[in-house]
This record gives C-alpha cells, structure tokens and sequence, in this order.
C-alpha cells in the first residue's frame, strides 16, 4: 500500500507543489493551496441541531451559508478556545465551500513529491488513510493531509454520501 | 398574446437530459449484484418522468423507447427479475439512443436509427427473459444481428382484430403501437371490414412479429406476408412524377406572399388540395436541392424507407382521405379528417400530427398558435396554422428521412423569436436575486448600526437610509417579478393531455380551467407540471368512469375535470377535481393490507386517502402506459414536498376526487416568524402558524408521564419543544414563560413551544445543502439582519422527530 502511494505521489508531483501549513496543538500540517479559499477570523456561528461537536455550526459569508468544523475537536488536539486570534480556514473542495478552525496557519512551502515520505502505519490506534504523508522541513515534522478525501469522507458527514455519488 | 411552445420544448429537453445523466450516474453506480431497491425506483422514475414528458410534448419516438425500458425496469424494481449486467448495459444503451433522440429534436430533427428498433428489441428480449423459455437468449440475439444487417422488409399483417380479442379501438392501438416499435407501420385497411391490414416496414424478422403477436393471440389467427421491396421501389419510380408536385409547391410557400396558384397558399382548406403538406417540411428552404434529390433517392439505400413514404403517398391519393377512418384507437385523427394532414395516416408520427394539428385548433378557440414555433417548424412568416402544423408533421418520423439528407449540410434553424422578450438563463436571474437578498441584508446591517446615531446631527445619512430601504425593496420586487410567471404556462398543455388520454381509454372527459392568470415562481412553474401531469391522467383513469358508467349513476355522460390555481394568503393553491367515482375506501385498506402498510382499524377517510401516496401502491388491475404503475402519485407527493408545498386529497364516494395543492409563492422568498430559543434565532414560515398563545400551567398535560400535550380549545395537540428536539444543552426553561405557536402540519396540528416571538420577517431562503448536507428539522437558512444565519424551520419533520425523541 505504501508502494502504491509512493508511486501516486510521484506522478502527480513531478514539480513542486505548494501547501498552507497550520497548527493544531503541538502538530504542523499541511493542506493543497488550491483548496484554499481565504482565511479568516472566527465569526459567530449558528449552531446546528443534532450535528457532531467539531461540527460547530453555519456562518453567513457574504451571503454564502458555510458550515464550520473546528480540526482541533476533530482530532482531539490543542486548547478548544475562540478568541479574535481564532483563523478559520475557508476550502472550496470541488465546488463546495467549507471553513475549517485551526490554532494558527503557519506558512506557504513548496515541496516536490519525493520530499514527501509515506507515513507509517497506525494500525487501528490512527486512520491514515487521510494522510498523504510527512514531510520535513527546517527539522519540523509536516503532516500532510488530504483534505479533500477528509472533508468529503463518509466521517464527517459534512456531505450526504447520496449527493457526491450524484455529483 | 401568444405563447411560446417551444418555451416548453425546452423545459423538457433540459428535464429529460437530466433525467438522462441522473438515470446514468444510477444505473453506473447500480450494484449488479446487491441490488439497491432504493436506486431501483429511482432510475424508473427518471424514466417514467421522460416518458411522461415525451408523450405530453408528442416525441412519441422517445415514449416509445423509455415505455420499453420502464416495462423492464417495472419488473425490476418488484424484484420479479435480477438484475443483470447485459440488463444494466442495455439500459445505457437504451440512456445513448434516448440522447441521440433528445439532442435530435433539439435541433428541430428525427433522429433515425436502426440501433432504436435494435434496443428495444433487447430490452423488451430482457423484459420477458423468464418468460420466453422455448427461444435461447443467445440465438435470437443472433438472429436479431443479421437481420439488422438487411434492409428493412415489408410486412403485410392481416387479421380479423374480432377473432382475436382485439376488438376494441383501444386495444388495436396498443398492438399497432407495439408494431410500432419494430419499424414503421401503417394501416392498410379501410376499417368499415371486419379484416385490418397493417403494412409494417421493419428490419426485425418474421420472429420479432410473431412475438409481439403472441402476446395476444395464436401466430395461425394473423398472417403474415411480406411485401417485396422492388414492388414498393417501382410504384417510387413511377410515382417520381406525381411526387415532384409535392415539392414544387414547397419552395413556393415559404412566403405567404407567393404568387403561385391556390396550391401552394396554405390555407387552412388544405385538404381540398391535398398535398401541400411538404411546405412546412424543414427542408423546405432547400426546396430545390430536394428536387434534385429526389430522383436521385430511388437509388440510395435509404430507398426502403424512401420508396415506402411516397407509396403512402400514393395510397393516399388513391384513397383520399377515406384512409383515416381505419387509423386504429383515432378518433382524433377522424377529427383531422377536414384538415387533410392525414398523409401520416398509418406512420408511427401520426399521433403527434393529429395532436398537434388538434392542439393547434383547441388554440385556435383560445387565440394563441401555440404550437407555432414546434421545433422543425421552419421559420415561415405564414402564421396559418396550417403550415404550423405541417412543419410539425414534416418533423416526425417520415418526413427527415429524406430532409436528413436534403438539408444535411444546412441544418435547419430553431425559429428566432421576435417578441420584445429576450430569455436569460435562470442561473443569472438567481444570481440577480441573490444579490439584491445580500443588499437587503446589508441596507439591515446598516440601519442596525446606524439606530443609535442622533437623528438630528445625522439627518443625511438617516434619509439615505431611509431611500435605500425603499429603493432596495422597490429592486426586490421587481427583480422577484421576472420569475413569476402565469400558470397558464403548465395549465395550457392540458386541454391536449386530456383529450389524448381520455380518446385512448374511450371516456368522455372536459378540461374547465380556472385562474390561470394566476402568477407564481417560474420555478415552481416547472415543477408543477409533471405531479399536475399525473394527477389529471389519474383522474381520467381511474377518476372518470365510462360513459355508460356515468350514465348509470345519473350523472352527464361527459365527465368534468377542474384544474384551478388562485393565491390565497402567502401560497398558491392548484386544485385538481374531478367528478368521477371517487376513491374506493375498501379498496385502498385491502391493498394496503396486502401490502403490509399497517392501518389502524376503522382510519378516517383522510389517512385511507393518503395511501394513494404510497410508493408502488397501485390499485389498477392492469399496468397502461397512463398509469397503474404505482409510481405517479409517489413522484407527486416527493415533487410537491421538494418545492415546501403539501398535497391533500378529499374524495366523496360517487361524486368524484378533490386534490389541493398548496405551494409557497416562491421559492426564494420565504414570509417568516423570527422565533428565539435560547442563544438561537430560527423561523417558522408563516403559512404554517395559525395561532400564537401565553400558554397556562393547566393547559400542559403528559400521556404515560412522557409524551406532552397541550390542551388548545378542547383539543390535544402534540408538544414539540425546540429544545428538546435540538439538543439545545441548556436547561429548559420554565414553560409557562414561552409561547405557544400553533402549527399545521401534514399529521394535523401542533403545538411548537419557543422562548419568544421576536418579529414578522421576509426572509431569503438559502439552501443548507449547498455546502453542507440536510438538516433534519430545518429545511433551509437565511441571513438575519445583524448577518447571522437563522435556521428555518420544517414543522413536519419537527413534529417526526419529537415523536421519535420522545
């Protein structure tokens, strides 16, 4: 399986490519620049009924109606706390738009696709099958995550599964 | 004030196409081997919904194909058969002929192919796969491949339709029909005799007939000839002559300021001259390319066909117009018989003649040429009707056969409107709507922050403001104005729907339309038009009885159907009555019970009649191509649902069915109740409030110490308590500090207990499913002044999941 994505990540990487790097707790990560939309401040949500709790609710950006997920309750990571320091991170994951909380986005970095080594297997401690890979720059770890397959994972429930077999 | 047609021709080329891609992306995903029931009905109603809308607009070819393919989905979907993957890529097949079809017409064409006989042919094959045991899948698929290979054969098919229990106009028009499927075919006979002599024009064997004739007879009882084909070419040959007058009219009559002689005017009293009837053809601008085609045609290999048409051509002449008499199951076609477009008489296309030449009349009364601007219909300033309708005919099934060859290298042109109306897509007009909801918001903002300046020292910007509310509403209005549209839109096809339907089923039925100037959602507009199509075929199907039915009971042997709209408060209301016999209470709880639907004992008439909503509840005997499948009212219900409406239906044993449909005025803009529940804001639509109350302590009962009720005017209505049923995690306040708001749902009323009231708002409704998925409970958001989202509530789930709660 490690072959497998080893081999997928270098076809598709043969130049650099560039990633938003965030924090969540002690842990870097890394997400596609292309899926990012804006960053932004964390606004008052509305919540929504009977939604898992880092589902935190619906805000109003500029008309657009998004939902908000905050990664650290997703991942169980950091200090759950809302303050005018909280960044929303907003995705377009193929067409729909989505914010994500994190504690701070970090930086831009390009990295070509052999600099992204296969992440080791968790077993059933850890779902790695949203994890592209790590990487390493300047001595820190970047855990590279595939946030579309996370976002539109079945998991999340961010999306009805009805609706992306359609679409 | 004339009406578009071809407005609607594009409403169903765009629900068909995505009927098309929705019954792809389905039957892809289909799981051969574990079937998905689910998935099962949902590619039967994507194709149920095409038939219907291919029989409403006449492009009777693509009915033709779908009824195939529902007949085997139907079997399908009651798990009667598995299925399998040659099942599955039949269906794709079946999905790219439909498409062929659909980007044809389109383009104002036919779109002709012997890959449409062969897949049906297969699906039907399929269909009865566990039937057919005598005749192996494997050789007839052989047999069916090399006789696709030859030219098409003429057969002669005689019987005596008496002997063979095909005795009555409907029933012969079914088989015709089936036929119909094979290749071409036409009625031979004069009908006055007790023999019908039908001539079909097929590249299907011997065998294929035969198994369509099985079906409802012995194969001795029908005899079978085929025709030589040199015989149909030579009658081409000499028939050349005579069939160069067809088209030397036809160049002539592009302009109705042609000089020629009275033959080439089109005027109404064609049939006096008989064969004018290529004018209208599409190939008509190309008038004289066709000329030199024509004899050039006798030697192509699209003779056959060719040869076949003008030899109806002949017969026609010989026989004048006496030939319709036998066209079976017409008698609209009797009714055409003074207008002489019988030329069609016998070919799969004539349906669509009569009816368009017959919707064309029924116009003519109400004053619009509906049918005007019908695809193929060449852009001819001769407003007459006649010619409206012979373009028409030219753009069914015989006509492009020669004019896809003629006109190949000059495809012809949808007609360019020229009213002062110009069409812009949907998408932008939302957009537009969009776009004045966020001024709407943001003005709201703005007076938010300006409420605490001193009107005094501000008083410019407080008459700014105050110019902008009233310019940003005035914007709103206007700009919710374009959507609306009268019904008249959905309404004006069914005087045809009806007299089609009822002249197939041999009833006598009357269309009354009422209020159909009424204005609602263009939106909303489109999606009435298939549940109304279903309901008023129901109506006539099993609403209407026969006549002599009818006559028996008393009542005016012609039954009567009303299809009214009127506004009343925020919400449109679109009734469908009839007078027939009215649901059959015993009836529905007999198949409900054989259906295992539980029912308490004794249910009132309101719960019996909602079984009719039942998905493939059915309680026709026999399974038309009108109804019986079980699938209509289902379809209904779900479209109705979609669009917030809700359905009711009141029927009177013997005096006939009432069904109401109420629906929101649009479906942007939302009339709401801001309500609070503790940090939250949600609305309720104002069409479900009927009453707010200050509830008292004795006025809150508990049945078996749990399910609360709440005693309003001597009636327990069930409690729903948002934050109950939201999770709210506070501490529910005291109750007796709420309000009550009194709702209707579909289950009857409820009483929905919220913090506060907070004001009376139009709201724009935003879709949750946009970005996120749906909500149970909620049915859709919007933005609030201060630019937060409000959750809008959807009573009816509410009540569902404070029971399930609860």
């Amino acid at each position: 399986m490690n072959d497998e994505r080893r081999e997928g990540s270098a076809v598709a990487t043969d130049s650099a490519r560039e990633y938003l790097t965030f924090t969540l707790g002690e842990e870097e990560y890394g997400i596609d620049i292309l899926k990012v939309q804006e960053i932004r401040g964390y606004d008052a949500v509305t919540k929504i009924a009977n939604s898992p709790d880092f589902i935190k609710g619906v805000i109003n950006m500029r008309g657009i109606i998004v939902p908000i997920i905050d990664m650290r309750l997703k991942f169980h990571l950091g200090q759950v706390e809302y303050n005018e320091f909280t960044v929303v991170i907003i995705l377009n994951i193929s067409g729909r738009i989505m914010g994500v909380v994190v504690d701070g986005v970090s930086d831009v970095i390009a990295l070509r696709g052999d600099q992204v080594r296969p992440a080791p297997e968790f077993g059933s401690v850890l779902d790695t099958a949203y994890i592209d890979g790590l990487a390493t720059l300047d001595e820190r770890m970047i855990i590279m995550v595939d946030i579309e397959k996370l976002m539109t994972s079945q998991e999340m429930g961010l999306v009805d599964q009805t609706h992306l077999a359609v679409a | 004030m004339s009406i578009d047609m071809s407005q609607f021709y594009q409403v169903f080329f765009e629900e068909a196409g995505e009927n098309l891609t929705a019954m792809e992306s389905l039957l892809l995903e289909l799981d051969v081997q574990a079937p998905d029931l689910e998935t099962l009905n949902a590619i039967f109603r994507a194709a149920h919904s095409i038939k219907g809308g291919a029989g409403t607009f006449g492009f009777s070819d693509m009915a033709e194909v779908t009824h195939v393919l529902e007949t085997l989905l139907d079997r399908l979907r009651k798990q009667e058969l598995d299925p399998t993957v040659e099942m599955v890529d039949a269906f794709l097949q079946a999905g790219d002929v439909l498409k062929s079809q659909l980007q044809a017409h389109q383009e104002g064409e036919e779109y002709e192919d012997a890959r449409v006989a062969e897949v049906c042919e297969h699906l039907e094959r399929l269909a009865r796969s566990d039937e057919g045991g005598g005749e192996a899948p494997v050789s007839s698929a052989d047999q069916t491949e090399s006789e696709t290979k030859d030219t098409a054969t003429h057969w002669r098919l005689a019987f005596a339709p008496a002997g063979i229990g095909q005795g009555t106009p409907g029933e012969r028009q079914a088989l015709f029909e089936a036929l119909g499927e094979l290749g071409r075919i036409q009625d031979l006979g004069d009908g006055e005799s007790e023999r019908c002599l039908w001539q079909l024009t097929s590249t299907a064997g011997r065998g294929a007939i035969e198994e369509i004739l099985a079906f409802v007879c012995e194969p001795g009882q029908v005899q079978i000839d085929t025709v030589e084909t040199p015989e149909a070419s030579a009658e081409t040959e000499t028939e050349t002559e005579t069939a160069y007058g067809f088209f030397t009219d036809a160049p002539g009559l592009q302009g109705e300021a042609s000089p020629d002689s009275a033959a080439s005017a089109p005027e109404p009293d064609q049939d006096a001259l008989g064969y004018g009837f290529f004018e209208g053809a599409p190939g008509t601008e190309q008038g004289t390319e066709e000329r030199a085609e024509a004899p050039d045609a006798t030697s192509t290999p699209d003779q056959p066909q060719e040869a076949d048409f003008q030899a109806e051509a002949e017969i026609q002449e010989s026989d004048g117009y006496g030939f319709f008499r036998n066209a079976p199951g017409s008698e609209a076609a009797l009714d055409q018989e003074h207008r002489g477009y019988g030329l069609f008489g016998g070919s799969p296309g004539m349906e669509r003649v009569a009816a368009v030449a017959q919707q064309d009349r029924l116009d003519d009364e109400l004053g619009f040429g509906l049918f005007n601007p019908a695809p193929g219909s060449p852009e001819s300033r001769a407003d007459d009707e006649a010619s409206a309708a012979t373009g028409a005919a030219a753009s069914t099934k015989s006509a492009p056969t020669r004019d896809g060859r003629a006109a190949s290298g000059n495809a012809p042109k949808r007609p360019a409107t020229t009213d002062s109306s110009i069409r812009v897509s949907v998408e932008k007009v939302d957009q537009l709507i969009n776009l004045v909801g966020e001024l709407v918001i943001t003005h709201a903002m703005l007076a938010d922050s300006a409420a605490g300046l001193d009107p005094v020292v501000h008083e410019r910007i407080m008459g700014g403001l105050s110019n902008l509310e009233r310019n940003s509403r005035d914007l709103q209005e206007a700009v919710m104005s374009i959507r609306m549209m009268p019904i008249s839109f959905v309404f004006n096809r069914f005087p045809r729907v009806v007299r089609d339907t009822a002249a197939s089923l041999g009833k006598k039925v009357t269309l009354k339309l009422v209020g159909e100037d009424t204005e609602l959602d263009k939106g909303l507009i489109e999606r009435m038009a298939d549940p109304l199509n279903h309901l008023v075929r129901n109506s006539i199907d099993h609403g209407i009885e026969r006549p002599e039915a009818r006559l028996a009971a008393g009542k005016p042997e012609t039954g009567e159907i009303v299809l009214r709209a009127s506004h009343r408060g925020g919400s449109v209301v679109v009734e469908v009555s009839d007078d027939g016999g009215g649901l059959n209470r015993e009836k529905l709880l007999a198949k409900a019970a054989k259906q295992g639907i539980p029912m308490p004992d004794n249910p009132p008439d309101k719960d019996v009649w909602q079984l009719i909503f039942h998905a493939g509840f059915s309680t026709a005997e026999r399974v038309t191509d009108i109804s019986g499948r079980g699938v209509g009212m289902d379809v209904v219900r779900r479209n109705i649902e979609d669009m917030n409406g809700r359905v009711e239906v009141d029927s009177t044993a013997g005096r006939g069915t009432h069904i109401t449909i109420r629906l929101p005025l649009t479906l942007a803009i939302l009339d709401g109740l801001s309500v609070r529940m503790g940090e939250e804001m949600f609305i309720l639509p104002l069409t479900v409030i009927q009453e707010s109350i200050q509830p008292r302590a004795e006025q809150f009962k508990t049945v078996v110490g749990k399910g609360r009720v709440a005693q309003i005017n001597d009636e327990y209505l069930p409690m729903v308590s948002l934050h109950d049923v939201f999770n709210s995690g506070q501490p529910e306040p005291d109750p007796l500090d709420g309000i009550l708001v009194i709702v209707e749902t579909n289950e009857g009323r409820a009483a929905v207990l919220v913090d506060e009231l907070v004001a009376q708002h139009q709201v724009v409704i935003k879709s949750l499913e946009t970005n996120y998925r749906k909500v149970e409970g909620v049915s859709g958001a919007t933005i609030m002044g201060d630019g937060r989202v409000a959750l809008i509530l959807d009573v009816d789930a509410l009540v569902r999941l404070s029971r399930r709660g609860g």
